[in-house]
């Protein structure tokens, strides 16, 4: 069974990891802003799933589950592809996306 | 976002109250009762169990306390964002472990006093155990958030000091042996939660240090008392290449400590979680009518204290 509590927290520990690096090569302020809204955002994902006490036997969670470890996927490989930061942002905003969107199908 | 965390919050209470009751049941039985020795033991073990669940639950409440310290200073150093919304949400799960600490510590000192006084055989004395315990229940904080709370409570209270009264000992003791299976499942249900709580704290704790070696933020000069100790002397704070030379060791040992954080935890969490099966054992024996296997507490507790001990002693 998908655990919803570890794929978010998958997300939010995967740009802990990165976010040195790719903040780094971003090339604007305005990427710079993204990924730090992305951080927030998969920071709190994960504080209020640990708050929510996971019910992840629902089907449609198991899907969004799904979605969400195969988006950490690209995150985990982020760093090799930060040549586009755009890219990257974009994979990051669809995780973080997938684990709000997690989080709120078991409130 | 208080209310996060009340549906296992009632789900705690509702279980601590449950082997209150089990605890009530296990001093009661020596009403005229063979089993009188055994019941005193429950209980005194059930304490010692119930006071290692305070210590795990406050251990975690240092966690999250240091955690709450590593995202402060990653905004800091790092520009990792911290809201003020998102560090509502950990202190909000900061203060529902401190109730279930106090909880569990109300609980132990209750179990230890009715363990004390479960000598007494006459129904009298059953009688005036039970109006004292109701009211150590008033004065339970936890319980103080629910009148319906109490009233279930004391409606229990009455109920078994009805069953005691006409000698249904073993009925009471299969009760025990539920509640303790409830709570046990209680445990299992929220190892995920604390694996994860402290998974984080430790992963983002070691990108930090990480961070704070590479960027001369550490001294890395205790990598070096293994060679000076022993001749009397101690190493200077590195500088230069002898500095950079060392920082592939501190970021191994890093790892390291990391991976002993993690298991140590995992021990713990599995410790607690075995405690309250075996007293789940050993009541069913009792409510069998057969004696009680062992009488010292569930050996598994020295492991969370060792492991509590631990996570204080880091923060220091």
């Amino acid at each position: 069974m998908p655990d919803v509590l570890s794929t978010v927290q998958a997300t939010f520990l995967s740009i802990d990891s990165q976010y040195n690096l790719l903040r780094a090569v971003c090339t604007t302020q305005q990427q710079r802003d993204d990924l730090g809204n992305q951080y927030a955002e998969a920071q709190e994902a994960y504080l209020a799933c640990i708050g929510k006490m996971l019910r992840d036997d629902d089907p449609e969670i198991s899907a969004l589950s799904m979605q969400l470890k195969a988006a950490n996927a690209k995150i985990a490989q982020a760093v090799s592809g930060m040549g586009n930061m755009n890219k990257v942002i974009d994979d990051i905003t669809t995780a973080v996306a997938l684990g709000a969107a997690l989080v709120g199908k078991i409130a | 976002m208080f209310g996060l965390w009340s549906a296992p919050a009632k789900l705690l209470r509702s279980n601590i109250r449950a082997v209150a009751i089990l605890i009530l049941t296990a001093c009661f039985l020596g009403t005229g009762c063979k089993t009188s020795d055994d019941a005193a033991a429950a209980a005194a073990q059930m304490s010692a169990t119930a006071k290692a669940l305070s210590d795990y639950y406050t251990a975690f409440g240092t966690i999250l306390d240091d955690t709450d310290q590593i995202y402060i200073l990653n905004q800091q150093l790092l520009s990792k964002p911290y809201t003020a919304e998102n560090r509502q949400l950990l202190k909000n799960n900061e203060t529902e472990l401190a109730d279930r600490a106090a909880l569990a510590a109300d609980f132990s000192t209750m179990a230890g006093q009715f363990a004390a006084r479960s000598g007494s055989t006459a129904p009298a004395d059953v009688t005036a155990s039970a109006a004292n315990l109701e009211t150590e229940i008033d004065s339970l904080k936890s319980v103080t958030q629910s009148t319906s709370d109490q009233n279930a409570l004391s409606f229990a209270l009455q109920q078994f000091v009805t069953a005691v009264k006409e000698h249904k000992e073993r009925d009471a003791a299969r009760a025990m042996d539920g509640f303790a299976r409830g709570l046990t499942a209680l445990f299992i249900h929220e190892g995920a939660v604390w694996n994860s709580v402290e998974a984080v704290h430790t992963q983002v704790a070691k990108n930090l240090a990480v961070y704070l070696v590479d960027h001369d933020g550490a001294d890395n000069s205790a990598l070096l008392k293994v060679a000076l100790h022993p001749f009397g002397l101690s190493p200077a704070a590195p500088t230069g290449d002898l500095k950079a030379a060392l920082a592939p060791l501190a970021k191994q040992q890093i790892a390291t400590r990391t991976a002993a954080l993690d298991d140590s935890h995992a021990e713990a969490t599995d410790a607690m979680t075995k405690s309250p099966q075996e007293m789940s054992d050993r009541i069913h024996a009792v409510s069998e009518d057969k004696p009680m296997p062992l009488r010292m507490a569930p050996i598994q507790l020295s492991t969370v204290d060792k492991w509590a001990t631990q996570v204080a002693e880091n923060q220091k």
